[in-house]
This record gives C-alpha cells, sequence and structure tokens, in this order.
C-alpha cells in the first residue's frame, strides 16, 4: 500500500530567511516595494497564529492590519528574519488576546503561549480536502492535544531556521520546545500508522 | 541525529527527520485549504502601510453592527462601527446612497476639532470635526478606505500622533 506522499523539492529554508533579512533592511530603509513582500511572505503564517487563537474571521483580519500597521514604529529594531518573525508571530498573539480579551469570551487563567485552543476540529472542513492522504492527515491532526494542534499549525508556517529564536522570544528555551514538537509529531506520526493500518481493512 | 553543536544544544531542527518535514509540508497544505487566508488581505494590509513615515497610533476594530438600511432598499445594510485606540475612540455609520456610493457619519470621543482623511484606493477626502467631534463624508466610493484622524493642532505639547484605522471595505 503506498503510504508516502511523493518525494517534494523543499524551498530552501536558509535561502529564504536569506531574502527576508535583506527585504528587512531595504524595508527599514524606506522600500515600500520590500516591505510589500515582507507582507506577502508573512502574512499566511500570522493569518495562522491569529485563526489557531480562536479568532473569528473580521477579527482575523483586523488584528493582522493591527500588527503590521504597529510593526512601522518597530521596523528600527529588527534586522534578522528571525527577529521579524518572532516579533510578528508574538504581537499577533498578543493582539488576540486582547480582541479576545474584549470579546466573546473570557481568557483561561492559564496564560501559557502554546495553550489557547483552536476551534477548528474535523468536521465539514474536510470536504475541502480532496486528496485522500491530506485528509487522513486532517483526522490525525483533530485527534492530537489541542496545545499540539496549535503548536504544528504556527510550525509549519515559520521559516524554519527562524524557530528557534521564536521559541526564545516566547520565553521559553529553545531546548523545552523542541521536544514539545517532536512529542506532538511522533504522536501525530503513531496516529497515521494507526489510520493507515485500519483504512486497510 | 547529528550532535550538538558548539553552544551545548542541538538545535531544534536537527531533531527533524525527511518524514518530520514532509508532515509539516502536509500540515501547511492542509491549513493552507482549510483555512486560507484571504487573497485580499495583503493587498489591504499594503494599503494601510502606505502611511508609513506618519507618527501614527493605530485604533482597533471594537465593536461592528449590521441594520438594515432605511435609506436604501433591497439588502443593503447600514453598518455601525467603533475603533478605539489609546487617545480616542471613533465611532462611524456607513450607509449607502442611491448613486452606489456610501455616506459615512463620524463621531470622536472625546469630542474636538480634527482634521480627517478617508483614504481610497483612488484619492483621498479630507473633512473636519466640529466641537462635538462630528464629521461626515457625504460620498466615498465603495471599496477599501481608512480613516486618519490628523494630530491636533501642532503648537500643543504632547499632541501630535495621528490615529489610523484598519483598512474598510465600504
Amino acid at each position: 500500500m503506498d503510504d508516502r506522499t511523493p518525494v517534494r523539492v523543499r524551498a530552501s529554508q536558509p535561502e529564504r530567511t536569506e531574502r527576508i533579512a535583506r527585504l528587512v533592511n531595504a524595508a527599514r530603509q524606506g522600500s515600500d516595494a520590500a516591505l510589500g513582500e515582507i507582507v506577502t511572505e508573512l502574512s499566511p503564517l500570522l493569518w495562522q497564529v491569529a485563526r489557531a487563537a480562536g479568532l473569528n474571521v473580521s477579527d482575523a483580519e483586523d488584528v493582522l492590519q493591527t500588527v503590521w500597521m504597529r510593526l512601522l514604529a518597530h521596523l528600527d529594531g529588527i534586522h534578522t528574519s528571525e527577529a521579524l518573525t518572532a516579533w510578528l508571530v508574538i504581537t499577533t498573539k498578543r493582539e488576540a488576546w486582547r480582541v479576545s480579551a474584549a470579546g466573546r469570551r473570557q481568557l483561561p487563567a492559564d496564560n501559557e503561549v502554546f495553550s489557547m485552543l483552536p476551534d477548528q476540529g474535523p468536521g465539514s472542513e474536510e470536504q475541502v480536502i480532496v486528496d485522500d492522504q491530506r485528509r487522513i492527515l486532517w483526522q490525525a491532526i483533530g485527534q492530537l492535544s489541542p496545545r499540539c494542534q496549535e503548536l504544528l499549525r504556527i510550525i509549519a508556517f515559520v521559516p524554519r531556521p527562524d524557530y528557534t529564536a521564536l521559541a526564545a522570544e516566547l520565553g521559553m528555551p529553545a531546548g523545552s520546545i523542541g521536544p514539545t514538537r517532536g512529542r506532538c509529531l511522533a504522536k501525530l506520526r503513531a496516529l497515521l500508522a494507526g489510520d493507515l493500518e485500519g483504512s486497510s481493512q | 541525529m547529528t550532535p550538538s553543536d558548539a553552544s551545548g544544544f542541538t538545535p531544534a531542527d536537527e531533531s527533524l527527520d525527511d518524514v518530520d518535514l514532509e508532515l509539516l509540508d502536509g500540515i501547511r497544505e492542509v491549513f493552507q485549504a482549510i483555512d486560507p487566508m484571504p487573497a485580499d488581505l495583503p493587498e489591504r494590509i499594503r494599503f494601510c502601510l502606505a502611511l508609513r513615515g506618519l507618527e501614527v497610533e493605530v485604533a482597533r476594530l471594537a465593536a461592528e453592527e449590521s441594520q438594515p438600511s432605511l435609506a436604501v432598499r433591497g439588502a443593503e445594510l447600514s453598518r455601525t462601527i467603533t475603533f478605539d485606540s489609546d487617545s480616542l475612540t471613533i465611532m462611524i455609520r456607513i450607509d449607502p446612497n442611491l448613486d452606489g456610493t456610501a455616506r459615512v457619519d463620524g463621531w470622536l470621543a472625546p469630542p474636538e476639532r480634527r482634521e480627517i482623511e478617508m483614504k481610497t484606493a483612488a484619492d483621498s477626502l479630507t473633512v473636519a470635526s466640529d466641537e462635538q467631534g462630528r464629521f461626515a463624508f457625504d460620498r466615498v466610493p465603495r471599496g477599501m478606505a481608512q480613516l486618519v484622524v490628523r494630530s491636533a493642532e501642532s503648537e500643543q505639547s504632547g499632541a501630535g500622533r495621528s490615529v489610523v484605522t484598519p483598512a474598510l471595505i465600504l
């Protein structure tokens, strides 16, 4: 049974972060085009951060705009792709909390960074995933703890070399978030192995 | 697994094998499929960022509600939106005009005379609020728009930041 996705060529992540770093420098020196490219590059990540924090679509749209506008005042202190990614992700989380607190819900007392529950679970969304392997993956993600779901959802969109810096910025030693990610991925792999056995009957 | 580097811990990425990387690619594809970012959002963000260079205070969306418009029959809604910033609350009501443009009535709290700009994709319109903080734009083209409440008189020391809202779709 073919249980492996075909090998894809990964975009070189170090190349991507170098490109972002160049764009940050150009943006700091006043290039609107560079700033626009950064928006294109990193908004999909921030969208997932905002949505994983439980915001509805219009609140998430608003939060992203607020975050990017606030970046203008902080751009001078940001020199690397890592610092930019970390600042954007953390600010998006803070803005999302602020909107959630002001709106419909009370924040949980546990303010741990990755503890916010995504309000997503497998459901009608499956209909838009036509590919069998992707549907199996989505179902497996739905069986993970909310913390793992949010963690993997965000990490999957972070330019990879920036991840360690992000963990540090979030106030976690790099060594502590790595293993959490490792556990979440290990759990997902175990779930997928189980699903694949089950689906072969 | 590769050995630790000189800093004494294994960089997080080195614990990822090819299957992990493939899984993360898969996770990204899944979330892109079920919860994609609205395609026009980057354009709206870039529209807002055209304000760089101005010292601004960002107002956040605080509340929004819609009700059937009295002025125009049909499915058109009148929207009331409130924005909050540290120094100012901006409330606007957007009503459809019969000619397809939108009328925007607004109030500032605390009330004061300020110059208020409505930036649209084509150009920008400027009005002033009265002593009660009221202002109005009679005809704003539909599409993307952003409000900029210009800084108070420069002779007042300490004042000086303009307040901007996120992009609205009129």
